[in-house]
């Protein structure tokens, strides 16, 4: 293939200059006609019967528009398995509960107003730990489920299970076996933009939703459900983005607050506006799912992995979202980091009166990956294997179907792991051992080429080219942040054949788009990417049938004014045939030409020229440039035994660390870090970073600093002074390493990387402690605290 | 809606004469990092918030007959002085420590030491510089010494029609070397979850001949460790030594150290034993020719 023009390179993003200079509209930004503001009341108590709301006081308060409570509202069930209500009338189950809600002219009433109603609760007994809310006998936090049957334990009706060979088999065909305990905690997505949206109804109740979704089009799925059970079947729901500071799981579900501006807008007959405050985006949204792992594995002789066995416990909150679904993406590591063989993986979800959790950047890949990936080095050294060396002798190749069905297409792990080694200095370090220095690795596998968990997870574009050249690009997700508006800009110049300066996105607009599963799992690139390519190629066919039928009359024309300019001129014998079938012809940094000699002095012409005569020409003849694509990758749905090649190509990388641990203070300092990625190809290698470094700094912050801290049930440090997100003063020495294998099935050889970069970072920096000091700490976040007491109790 | 009235005083007296008009519905504000974050905390404001920012001749660093330091100096300005960052190095330590460049652009050494926080940045440091405070009424003027500024936790001795205008600080600082420790979790945008600031001076024959020691976040004020102060004086600076004073500056004698959130009383009481030692050794190279 020819060298790209644009693919490949660090082109600079494009609307990121309104977002610097303060004029991109995020939702704090926007302002609709009569907009009023929404604030919601949350519950005093983790666990309490409401015996009263009196709301009177508050509706005396001038300036306030309207008041709803759950008496006030149709009584409809929401979320994942529909185990809550909008607005809560009999029961609170957790503090975050949403008790009433109120709209004024201003946030500073509607927050006065909240102020005012009055709830009297009758306090119920909590449980706040999920092994305490398995036993018989604990509080239940829900009596009945979303049918109205009564409930007998705190278990959810979601048991995860997964078994590839057997067990039993594995064992007896391992020299060697570790048996490990580890556990995660919850951590915040931390956006820079805080949640929010503005919910308007026109007169016949058709709802436009300003709102930060990185899945507008299931999410406008789940409105229209809800609609239905609220009176408004068939009622029209637009949802737009706007532009959103930030999601990282947290856009994936539709949140309470969503429902509420809702109500909020369809009750005063008003556009009406929620936003977050920084405490509420710590303690009113769903943060990441923890897990407590019991993960035992084995190997041979030889060091090659023989069974893996996990119990995964996790504390699903009072209510359910996509949270409770991250088994299912641990099942991918559990049973397709590394080769082994025979698996068995469980996962339990249990109601306590916690927060409830969702997705986040990863999705259950960083808890099982922290599982899988200590334990290979507990494994490594019970077997006295080099845990490099050990991680070599499993890694997983091209070509490798999985236990889990996964069909490994491209795999750079290999190389991967060796650039670690080499970067860090592995052997000699590993050698010659520095008092309290240590390194440490551990490898991911993640989905890059989407992810079926939809039936259909496709993405849908449309590509038009107008008169003046401009190409308008109608696609189906969202950017966040990523920068994808430049990528797609460079894939779309490059397969069509323009500069990327030609291109305008459209994103995150259900009106505009066709059908997209959603700008999540890492597979944004790959899926507008290939739909992109495939639109492009019929876009230029229809330039190229233009080019065929206007190029010699162009040509000819041209020769004929200079002729009359220079009666001398003699005009060339030219063999039009080179430029007669639209097949033999191509487009390249606006320029069309013959395949056969594409510096031809006469038959290359600017496409501009091309669509300006070809477009308008009168009736009959005058057309448009349009084109649309859907493209649905043949991948599997995961089937009854959670087995499926789901996603048409895997990500893959190594991170590894070296540290230094004071050991009077128990502070780790990270002197050295290696994130080695196999990304297919980089499209824009700049950004690329980018997704590799925060995706790294969230990972340390996972390892050693983030943790919100959930008291009884309540949050205690809703802020960025008490949550110790890390800063940019706290420097991590990143050294990314990009491996380009390429992947047959990406745009251009691309995979996702969105995610990635988190998932290995924490247990490389585990086990490089681990190496340092000889203590291991299994529960995260590594806090100086710990490091300290596991020192005190080795000696 | 939080509202309230804002007056920008030029001079002292227009101050003191505001302060009298309006008396405990007034506030003084400086930089505004802590007044105006807590006025966003409580949602409650005061009736008129009284701004010092246009007493522009009380932002100096100087040395002459001792340290002269303008309450209204900001924290970046002694981040960025040499003389402070080369004789009154504890302070410089403390200062640079301070939330990020934003904030100590704007927050000034007088309102964090007003404040009276238990964990303010430079109050250890001034504790162990032996710093005084010059506080100006509409009587005149008077000396406080540091240790003796603070009442408890966010209480001062300052009544409330003064103002805070300048610290002191002995010439014979010149003969020691100070060093500040602000323990924390990552590296801007924090709190101490302890603070250590080490004052000493060297006999010839290398014995330590004074020394003094302050503690943030060991008590609802920051305090002077006295007991491990008085044990240090006359001894070689060696590691016994120094350990041992570590302990003493730990224990009950000097802190009453909590647990709270942010951290375990043990922690802290751990972090004082290993930080005094590190920085009496950092503070010893500090002093000078």
């Amino acid at each position: 293939m020819s060298e790209y023009l644009y693919v490949g390179k660090s082109i600079p993003r494009t609307i990121e200059t309104d977002k610097v200079t303060g004029r991109a509209i995020y939702i704090d930004d926007l302002k609709r006609p009569g907009m009023l503001y929404g604030k919601i009341l949350y519950s005093k108590y983790a666990h309490a019967k409401i015996k009263n709301i009196d709301k009177s006081k508050a509706e005396k308060l001038p300036g306030v528009r309207a008041i709803l409570t759950g008496y006030d509202i149709p009584d409809v069930r929401v979320g994942f398995i529909k185990d809550q209500t909008v607005l809560k009338k009999d029961v609170v189950r957790q503090f975050r509960d949403e008790v009433a809600a109120v709209a004024a002219i201003s946030p500073e009433i509607a927050e006065e107003a909240l102020g005012l109603i009055k709830v009297e609760y009758e306090v119920l007994p909590t449980v706040f730990d999920p092994v305490e809310a398995m036993k018989e006998g604990a509080p239940l936090v829900h009596e009945v489920d979303a049918r109205g049957r009564p409930l007998k334990s705190n278990i959810l009706p979601l048991p995860w299970k997964f078994y590839a060979g057997d067990i039993e088999t594995g064992r007896k065909a391992s020299a060697y076996t570790v048996k490990d305990s580890v556990s995660t905690t919850w951590v915040n997505q931390c956006c820079m933009g805080p949640s929010g949206c503005v919910a308007e109804f026109d007169m016949n109740n058709n709802l436009t939703l300003y709102d930060q979704t990185n899945v507008i089009h299931l999410g406008k799925q789940r409105i229209m459900e809800y609609f239905a059970q609220i009176g408004l079947k068939g009622k029209k729901v637009r949802v737009v983005n706007a532009i959103v500071g930030g999601s990282f799981g947290t856009k994936l579900d539709t949140d309470i607050y969503e429902f509420i501006c809702m109500q909020l807008a369809l009750k005063t007959r008003k556009p009406v506006k929620i936003l977050f405050s920084r405490e509420e985006e710590f303690f009113a949204l769903p943060p990441r799912q923890p897990a407590i792992f019991d993960i035992e594995q084995g190997c041979d002789k030889e060091g090659r992995l023989t069974f893996r066995k996990c119990e995964a416990l996790l504390d699903n909150g009072a209510y359910t979202s996509w949270g409770a679904t991250t088994p299912s993406v641990m099942m991918m590591p559990m049973s397709s980091l590394y080769r082994v063989p025979n698996v068995s993986f469980e996962a339990t979800c249990v109601y306590t009166n916690n927060i409830y959790c969702q997705a986040m950047r990863g999705y259950g890949n960083p808890q099982a990956n922290f599982a899988v990936e200590t334990s290979m080095d507990t494994l490594a050294e019970e077997a006295g294997i080099d845990p490099a060396e050990f991680r070599l002798i499993n890694r997983n190749q091209s070509g490798d179907e999985t236990p889990q069905r996964l069909k490994i297409t491209s795999c750079g792990l290999e190389e991967c792991i060796n650039s670690v080694k080499e970067k860090l200095d592995w052997d000699k370090k590993k050698k010659d051992k520095k008092k309290a220095r240590g390194v440490g690795m551990a490898s991911l596998i993640h989905v890059a080429g989407g992810a079926r968990v939809y039936m259909s997870d496709g993405h849908g574009i449309m590509i038009k080219v107008d008169q003046n050249g401009c190409v308008d690009v109608f696609e189906s997700g969202t950017d966040q942040g990523q920068g994808s508006p430049t990528v797609i800009s460079q894939i779309v110049a490059e397969a069509l054949g323009f500069k990327p300066e030609d291109i305008s996105l459209t994103m995150g607009d259900t009106g505009l788009s066709l059908w997209d599963a959603g700008t999540h799992a890492s597979r944004h690139t790959f899926m507008a990417g290939n739909a992109a390519i495939r639109c492009c190629e019929k876009v230029k066919k229809q330039i190229l049938d233009m080019a065929v039928q206007y190029m010699p009359k162009l040509i000819k024309g041209g020769f004929k004014r200079k002729k009359r300019k220079d009666p001398d001129f003699v005009q060339p014998d030219l063999d039009y045939s080179l430029i007669s079938n639209p097949e033999d012809m191509d487009i390249r940094d606006r320029m069309v030409f013959p395949k056969s000699d594409p510096d031809h002095p006469y038959f290359k012409m600017d496409v501009r020229e091309i669509v300006r005569s070809g477009l308008h020409v009168g009736v009959g003849d005058s057309r448009v440039v349009v084109a649309e694509e859907f493209y649905d990758p043949p991948t599997e749905m995961l089937d009854r035994e959670m087995k499926g090649n789901l996603s048409m190509t895997y990500a893959f990388g190594t991170t590894g660390v070296e540290v230094e641990v004071d050991e009077e203070t128990g502070e780790v300092t990270i002197l050295k870090l290696i994130a080695a990625h196999d990304v297919g190809k980089a499209i824009n290698p700049t950004l690329l970073l980018g997704q590799v470094y925060g995706a790294v700094y969230t990972g340390v912050g996972y390892g050693l600093t983030e943790e919100i801290k959930v008291v009884n049930g309540r949050v205690m440090n809703p802020n960025f002074r008490d949550y110790k997100m890390l800063t940019a003063k706290d420097v991590i020495p990143i050294t990314p390493v990009v491996v380009e294998p390429g992947d047959e099935a990406g745009p251009f050889g691309a995979k996702g990387i969105g995610e990635p970069g988190l998932v290995p970072t924490a247990p490389a920096i585990a086990n490089a402690i681990y190496d340092a000091i000889g203590v291991r700490i299994t529960d995260l976040p590594i806090t100086p605290e710990k490091i300290l007491t596991a020192l005190n109790d080795k000696q | 809606m939080i509202d309230y009235d804002y007056k920008k005083p030029e001079s002292l007296k227009e101050v003191f004469s505001l302060l009298k008009e309006y008396g405990p519905k007034a506030t003084l504000i400086a930089g505004g990092t802590d007044v105006m974050v807590k006025i966003r905390n409580t949602k409650k404001a005061p009736e008129v918030l009284i701004s010092l920012r246009g007493l522009k001749d009380l932002r100096y660093i100087r040395k002459n007959n001792g340290y002269h330091i303008g309450a209204l100096t900001t924290h970046r300005m002694l981040e960025q002085s040499d003389l402070v960052q080369t004789e009154l190095s504890a302070l410089h330590d403390g200062a640079s420590e301070v939330g990020s460049v934003q904030i100590r652009n704007v927050a000034t050494v007088g309102g964090n030491i007003c404040n009276a926080a238990p964990s303010a940045d430079t109050s250890g440091p001034l504790l162990a510089l032996d710093a005084t405070v010059v506080l100006e009424g509409p009587e005149g003027r008077r000396s406080v010494p540091i240790a003796d500024f603070f009442t408890g936790t966010y209480r001062t001795v300052r009544k409330a029609d003064e103002v805070l205008i300048e610290f002191q600080i002995p010439a014979e600082t010149e003969s020691f070397g100070s060093a500040y420790w602000k323990h924390s979790r990552r590296k801007a945008m924090e709190l101490p979850l302890l603070g250590i600031s080490v004052a000493l001076k060297l006999s010839e024959n290398k014995e330590i001949s004074d020394a003094r020691i302050s503690l943030t976040v060991a008590a609802p004020t920051p305090i002077r460790a006295y007991k491990a102060e008085e044990f240090l004086k006359g001894k070689p600076l060696d590691d016994d030594v120094l350990r041992e004073a570590g302990k003493i500056a730990s224990s009950r004698d000097c802190c009453s150290l909590r647990d709270s959130l942010r951290c375990a009383a043990w922690y802290r009481e751990k972090i004082i034993q290993v930080f005094v030692p590190r920085m009496a050794r950092l503070a010893a190279e500090r002093i000078r020719n």
